[in-house]
């Protein structure tokens, strides 16, 4: 039983690391440019189809597609960012609306380009099982967990130490503040999409690499991703991390003591929970308005 | 009576006279078409009550499938199991629709983008319970064989034009209410509220009740469109009733037509769909809603307003906010 629960722990905080990637990009643009880009997940499922494509067209690991799942990814947000960037009027509703019309384009792209089959890795290396104890999981996991936390390190360091950083953290918290102060907006919301297109191409590589990808799943991760953010509370990018954690940890619970179709609904069940109890998420700040 | 107002109710009866005997007699040959049509009304009249959760209620919705959905599930499960006449089952679709809206509550505390997102989870979660709760809904196997509308009065509403004249009067019927809620003094506090929400709850407007209210109507149409669609076509399955496509061919269509307008997304289901359904869909057998999406992002970029109000657009005259 203890064994179980462990073993059902270790799972969902692997998968919670890969959550918290995505999750970080879409708060990271939610913060600098007050937009909730609906195509993120289809960004990051964009990523996961490129590592598809190399290892099965060039026979290449997918870990090493990581650098074209980068390239294609952040000229992807890039051109998201640039079609954002041009509504004038009602920004909030039109950008919703924009970013899921970019979605929809996505998730029918993925369609027209691979088809509607599950895909999965071939590679027998990144699926060896790795047991410590109770502690069981695919190479891969393993893997992607390190490299989400030298990124949550990284983005860490980026936020507190750099200039340009600094400058997305001063426009989230007050855009006409930052501005008197010298710095450009415009500039800063570019770099938070690049940030967030260059996290959503590890979770991408990541989520093909240990898990099956079909072009549906583009949305499925954008509700996770925006689940974890209610979770967190806005503006928290630590409570994002503990928001992940605890969506994959429900998720893993779900799956070892009751069914893997489920999953989703645990998931669900845990936000409406929040949504109800805690309007503001766990950590965050009191945003509830009127 | 004023002139004009003669002119207006004239053209209404021709209109009228169009489209419930004009439409089906022009097309009473072509039975592949007129299921186009009857599909395009019915996501018409998703798109109508959409726009009326938009326009009236300032709140965006990614999860109208949830409403199709459990109004298709609720009318579709009182008539096989409960025995309901079809047309009582119909409306209380529509009312368990609105009833499942409860759930929805709670986001509206939420402001704008995360109202949106909060009613796509939703959707999700609906489609899920529809899978999993096989003793209700018989899961992932569907529903088939559910009971297709009546023969009243020698007619039988089952044919392909019967479908259509449910269909047309249904949307006909929602356009006449979401008139006359934004011509009362609803309407005026809904307008209120959205230039200024703080000052319209400053002055006595209890405006999260408003938006409720709303969100109930519309999640009452959708759930009205979903049951008759479930009769219509016989068959439900979670996949199909909860699809993704019910939110985002509606958000097109209202988008596409104008969702500030009457008509607009009405004449924008019609467009968008037949196109869709005709061109694209011969060309690009999957994917093809690729189009719909680039259609949505050209016209937030382009025209926002709609594409209704940029044609009917008298050029000299000011234009209002």
């Amino acid at each position: 039983m203890t064994e179980l629960v462990l073993g059902a722990l270790w799972s969902g905080v692997l998968t919670g690391s890969s959550y918290a990637l995505i999750a970080l990009g879409l708060a990271l643009v939610f913060g600098t440019m007050k937009v909730i880009n609906l195509a993120h997940g289809d960004l990051v499922l964009l990523a996961a189809y490129v590592a598809y494509t190399c290892e099965s067209a060039l026979g290449v690991n997918p870990l090493l597609a990581i650098p074209v799942a980068i390239v294609v990814v952040c000229a992807a947000a890039v051109v998201t960012y640039a079609l954002v960037s041009r509504i004038r009027r009602d920004r909030e509703l039109n950008s919703l609306l924009l970013t899921y019309g970019i979605a929809v384009m996505l998730t029918n792209g993925a369609l027209l380009l691979w088809k509607a089959d599950i895909r999965s890795t071939k590679s027998p290396w990144l699926q060896d099982a790795i047991v410590f104890g109770p502690f069981y999981s695919m190479r891969s996991e393993l893997l992607f967990f390190l490299v989400s936390i030298i990124l949550m390190a990284g983005l860490w360091w980026w936020l507190t130490r750099t200039w340009a950083g600094r400058a997305v953290r001063a426009v989230s918290s007050n855009r006409d503040a930052a501005r008197l102060m010298g710095i450009d907006p415009q500039r800063v919301e570019l770099a938070s999409f690049v940030v967030a297109g260059l996290l959503a191409a590890f979770a991408g590589v990541a989520v093909f690499s240990f898990g099956v990808i079909q072009p549906a799943l583009g949305t499925s991760l954008t509700v996770k991703a925006f689940v974890i953010t209610v979770l967190a509370g806005m503006g928290s990018v630590p409570g994002v991390l503990v928001g992940a954690l605890l969506l994959g940890v429900t998720e893993s619970l779900t799956t070892t003591f009751a069914s893997s179709a489920l999953q989703e609904l645990a998931g669900m069940v845990l936000f409406l929970l929040v949504l109800f109890v805690l309007p503001n998420g766990l950590f965050g700040a009191r945003r509830v308005g009127t | 009576m004023s002139a004009a107002a003669g002119t207006r109710i004239a053209w209404a009866v021709v209109l009228g006279l169009v489209l419930y005997a004009g439409v089906p007699y022009a097309l009473a040959g072509n039975l592949y078409l007129m299921s186009m049509i009857v599909a395009a009304l019915t996501i018409g009249g998703i798109a109508l009550a959409w726009a009326l959760l938009g326009n009236l209620g300032g709140l965006v919705s990614f999860g109208h499938a949830a409403f199709f959905g459990v109004g298709a599930y609720a009318s579709a499960l009182l008539v096989m199991k409960s025995g309901w006449p079809i047309a009582f089952a119909v409306v209380a679709g529509g009312v368990v629709a609105a009833l499942s809206a409860v759930l929805v509550l709670p986001a509206l505390r939420l402001r704008g983008p995360y109202f949106a997102l909060a009613v796509l989870a939703y959707a999700h979660i609906f489609r899920i319970v529809a899978t999993e709760w096989k003793g209700l809904t018989n899961g992932a196997g569907g529903l088939s064989n559910i009971p297709r509308f009546p023969v009243v009065a020698g007619y039988d509403f089952a044919s392909k034009t019967g479908g259509y004249w449910i269909a047309l009067s249904l949307v006909l019927a929602f356009v006449l209410v979401y008139w006359r809620v934004r011509e009362s003094h609803y309407g005026t506090a809904l307008r209120a509220m959205l230039h200024s929400e703080e000052a319209t709850r400053a002055v006595g407007v209890n405006s999260t009740l408003l938006k409720a209210m709303m969100l109930f109507l519309s999640a009452f149409m959708t759930g009205v469109m979903g049951a008759f669609n479930a009769h219509y076509i016989n068959f439900l399955e979670p996949d199909y009733a909860f699809s993704g496509l019910w939110t985002m061919l509606p958000i097109v269509a209202a988008i596409f037509g104008g969702y500030r307008t009457l008509f607009g997304p009405i004449v924008g289901a019609v467009v968008v769909y037949l196109v869709d359904q005709l061109v694209f869909k011969a060309v690009m057998p999957i994917g093809h809603q690729i189009v719909l999406g680039a259609l949505l992002a050209a016209m937030i970029l382009f025209s926002p307003g709609g594409l209704l109000p940029l044609l009917t657009r008298r050029p000299g005259r000011a234009q209002h906010a």
